[in-house]
């Protein structure tokens, strides 16, 4: 089908929009409408939807614009609430996965010494772990990394703990 | 920690327009949309729940105010996806491949439309005329704007208007047409 336009449709489809039509407009333009199929059926459809649109435009008033304001306000925080808080999930996952790593390579580096600290439990008379000034020169002996390894690992383990709290906190 | 992500979240959470623009733009736009959505959907209730929802998305929308006929276009364009999310989810395979039969309104919407003569003629035509139609004679919008809101393309738009104009005109002018139509097929 191939649509058959005339010249004058948007002519006509002006003063229907504008609400001048039969009565508002020229002679001329009355005549051609009767004569012209094209916008005779312009003008039939254009009064039927206009008239349809002014009827629902006259009815009755919607839902108010308020409840309308403050769904969409609570929808926009939820959404903002939840892409503020993704970032702060990762960190938790960050943290978990660091303290996990230190305390395996904590196991790992200080295995060779359990047997050792247990051993006061099967020799307790002569286990240097009973004597304080034993185990603090044997503290002192340890390497530094040692050392350093244990103070990272607590730091993570107080971090991690920060995370917890923070996320279990209840939500307002 | 917490004060922060709050704080962020309430900026966030403003809203383009103010209370008292929206309430304007809302009091003089509702009423054409809802009109819009009850005609193409034939069912007032959902015409009434994807007008609330145009809105809340219109408003939650990041997008500045560029004024009321751009922002009445949007509203529409929004409502319209609304519709087509809403066929979609009734397994449909496509809006056109549906039998017009299906998308007649209920027997209540056309007992109460039944009075105008606009009513039952929509009720023969396809969703995507109905659009169309409503868009171009009730909304007055031009080819491109309907374009805009369709997501159709704007060449062929011209010769959907035309066939769905053509076709509502034999109903509006003979309204037993379709249905000896639809009685003989």
């Amino acid at each position: 089908m191939i649509p058959k336009s005339c010249p004058r449709q948007s002519e006509v489809a002006a003063q229907v929009l504008r609400g001048q039509w039969p009565a508002g407009c020229v002679e001329d333009l009355r005549q051609h409408v009767n004569g012209c199929r094209a916008c005779g059926e312009l003008v039939l459809v254009m009064l039927a939807f206009q008239s349809a649109r002014a009827q629902a435009v006259s009815g009755p008033a919607p839902v108010s614009a308020g409840v309308l304001w403050w769904r969409a306000q609570l929808r926009r925080r939820n959404a903002a609430v939840e892409r503020i808080a993704r970032p702060i999930l990762g960190a938790q996952i960050f943290a978990l996965v660091v303290t996990i790593a230190i305390a395996a390579i904590l196991l790992v580096a200080q295995a060779r010494n359990v047997p050792r600290w247990f051993s006061w439990l099967t020799q307790p008379g002569q286990s240097p772990g009973l004597h304080f000034e034993d185990l603090w020169s044997s503290a002192l002996a340890m390497p530094v990394w040692g050392l350093m390894l244990l103070v990272f690992g607590l730091a993570a383990v107080a971090v991690l703990g920060g995370f917890v709290l923070f996320s279990d906190r209840p939500r307002q | 920690m917490e004060n922060v992500a709050t704080g962020e979240a309430q900026r966030a959470a403003e809203l383009p327009m103010d209370n008292d623009a929206f309430a304007g733009f809302y009091e003089r736009s509702a009423r054409p949309l809802r009109a819009y959505l009850a005609r193409v959907s034939g069912d007032a209730a959902l015409a009434d729940d994807l007008m609330q929802e145009s809105y809340v998305r219109f408003l939650c929308a990041a997008r500045s105010w560029d004024g009321e006929v751009a922002g009445r276009r949007y509203l529409f364009r929004i409502a319209t996806n609304l519709l087509k999310d809403h066929w979609r989810r009734a397994r449909s395979p496509s809006i056109e491949e549906i039998p017009e039969e299906l998308f007649a309104t209920s027997p209540d919407a056309a007992r109460i439309e039944s009075q105008f003569l606009l009513g039952p003629a929509l009720a023969a035509m396809r969703p995507r005329d109905r659009q169309l139609l409503w868009l171009a004679y009730a909304e007055g919008y031009s080819h491109r704007e309907i374009a805009d809101v369709t997501g159709l393309a704007s060449a062929s738009i011209r010769l959907l208007l035309f066939r769905a104009r053509r076709k509502i005109a034999r109903l509006l002018r003979e309204p037993e047409a379709e249905g000896r139509q639809g009685r003989a097929r």
